[in-house]
């Protein structure tokens, strides 16, 4: 893989059309992000929204990033959509009357001096990063020098689990957190978010369930292992095995438990444990702390991150305790 | 010429894309926003295809992968969970 | 310029022309269902038309059989999506499936054994 070139180069024909679609890109995503601010329609806005993020995944992918292109195909397309329409549906049936928005809009001569602020606080911040000059020894050059020393060709692995490792370390205690913030919160609401047993006999959705869940078990295994040489990683991988228990809990294969199980307790902690026990391992043998000391430490680290993410985002979509199979 | 074709294909089917928007937004029904999302879900993956050959990126056709796989989604949680009084068939 | 892009470039741009037929689809139809069927239809042909493209061009296997199982997976997403979404208006009452109308008969020109509409067959 070779550093990224940072110079511009000539224009030619093929480099004219690739600018056209990043032109129309931008063009879509700045009208899809208006839309689902001005919408008066509940889901119109909310498909707006689904529909901002489909595009954006493609803006990462036209700016060579297909790690970010991954996780926002995976949680803002996919879940995130499956989380809005379920609580549409939720405000519907008891009968909120989404369809009208409630609040009137702020006067005109308070929006319009804000969103010019905002468009030229964002205008001038670009131009600024585009005509930086380019300084020697600034981190991403030096860690870029230093990759072998991690052992993973993959750079966006290498920063996660090696130069940074302490941050991601505190993005589980985070995703922990979320999750016990959000069993204190629904507490008081209304259990039984996820469908009852009669929508199990739609005839379809049997033949998708049983050809998507376990693809998407594979292909979450496959992204964890190409993390270490292309594109991929723990993070990838936990949003589409979350992917996959939400269709289950979507189409009432999986149901709401009253408490939490033991192994749905073990998963959960796992990820954010053997992280830690892993980097205080290697302190007491002597290294600096949570300098992994190989592919192998790399991948069981990654592989309890991806379980735990992947519980904890399926019991956050289902508002529940706990998941059992529906009877 | 490849090099030609393959931006072009997928700069059609991007305005493709920006012309289905005009369904998506105008569409009198739920069931047609919906329908104007399926549009979505199959041109972006035809789309990342081509950017996959185009920009010599092949983590994209995972990233389509990923995309087919949760095009369900989304339509399986639209069509939503029996309400206690709809008739079930 | 050898036969394999030649045959590719032509997948893509008869990929694409179907694109473009399944949207012409969803924005001129009348209701929602015939814009499910324009759209389903052929935005999937499309979509195997312009896996097809860049499977001609490979070398390794893998990859067209990854391009390949991308496109199943959309078929099959598509299938279940467009029954849902149709059974999901077709249940919340918004949208009445149309009656096929019998065909306009006129009664003069009608002859009982050549005219297939059943209204025309009671008039005479």
């Amino acid at each position: 893989m070779r550093a990224p070139d940072m110079r511009v180069p000539d224009m030619r024909v093929p480099d004219m059309i690739g600018l056209g679609i990043d032109a129309v890109l931008a063009l879509a995503i700045v009208w899809l992000a208006l839309q689902t601010v001005r919408s008066r329609d509940l889901f119109k806005a909310m498909l707006m929204f689904v529909v901002f993020g489909l595009l954006m995944s493609l803006a990462w992918a036209r700016l060579h990033a297909p790690d970010l292109a991954l996780a926002e195909a995976a949680i803002g397309a996919g879940i995130t959509g499956a989380l809005l329409l379920v609580t549409w549906r939720r405000l519907q049936a008891d009968g909120h009357e989404p369809a009208d928005s409630e609040h009137p809009p702020l006067p005109l001569w308070l929006r319009l001096p804000t969103a010019g602020g905002a468009s030229m606080l964002v205008a001038s911040i670009g131009w600024v990063a585009l005509e930086l000059p380019a300084t020697p020894g600034t981190a991403g050059e030096l860690a870029w020098q230093r990759i072998d020393d991690i052992g993973v060709s993959n750079p966006v692995t290498a920063v996660l689990l090696g130069f940074r490792a302490y941050d991601t370390l505190l993005e589980m205690a985070v995703v922990l957190a979320a999750w016990l913030g959000a069993r204190a919160v629904a507490i008081e609401l209304r259990p039984g978010a996820l469908p009852g047993p009669a929508y199990a006999e739609v005839p379809l959705v049997g033949a998708l369930l049983s050809l998507v869940v376990p693809i998407s078990i594979l292909v979450a295994v496959y992204l964890l292992q190409a993390g270490g040489n292309a594109p991929g990683g723990a993070f990838q991988g936990g949003a589409v095995l979350a992917a996959g228990g939400v269709l289950l809990c979507l189409t009432g294969r999986l149901e709401a438990a009253a408490q939490t199980s033991g192994l749905e307790r073990v998963l959960l902690v796992l990820g954010l444990v053997v992280f830690s026990l892993a980097g205080l391992l290697v302190m007491a043998s002597g290294g600096a702390m949570l300098a992994l000391p190989g592919l192998w430490a790399i991948y069981l680290v990654e592989t309890a991150l991806l379980l735990s993410i992947a519980i904890t985002l399926v019991l956050l979509f289902a508002a529940a305790p706990g998941l059992r199979r529906a009877s | 010429m490849m090099s030609l074709i393959l931006p072009t294909t997928a700069l059609l089917l991007l305005l493709n894309l920006a012309v289905g928007l005009i369904r998506v937004s105008r569409g009198p029904t739920p069931a047609d926003r919906m329908l104007a999302a399926l549009l979505f879900g199959t041109t972006t993956v035809a789309v990342l295809l081509l950017l996959a050959e185009w920009m010599a990126l092949p983590a994209l056709r995972d990233v389509a992968l990923l995309f087919v796989m949760l095009a369900a989604i989304i339509s399986v949680a639209f069509a939503g969970m029996p309400t206690t009084d709809e008739e079930e068939p | 310029m050898n036969p394999q892009e030649v045959i590719a470039s032509l997948l893509l741009l008869s990929g694409c022309l179907f694109f473009i037929a399944g949207t012409i689809g969803l924005l001129r139809f009348p209701d929602v269902f015939s814009r499910l069927h324009a759209l389903t239809k052929a935005d999937n042909l499309g979509l195997f038309l312009i896996c097809a493209g860049p499977a001609m061009r490979r070398e390794p296997l893998c990859s067209a059989g990854l391009l390949l199982i991308v496109w199943m997976l959309g078929l099959l997403a598509a299938t279940v999506s467009c029954h849902l979404i149709a059974r999901r208006a077709v249940r919340s009452g918004q949208m009445e499936p149309r009656a096929s109308e019998p065909p306009a008969c006129v009664p003069r020109t009608c002859v009982p054994r050549t005219c297939a509409s059943r209204t025309c067959a009671s008039r005479t």
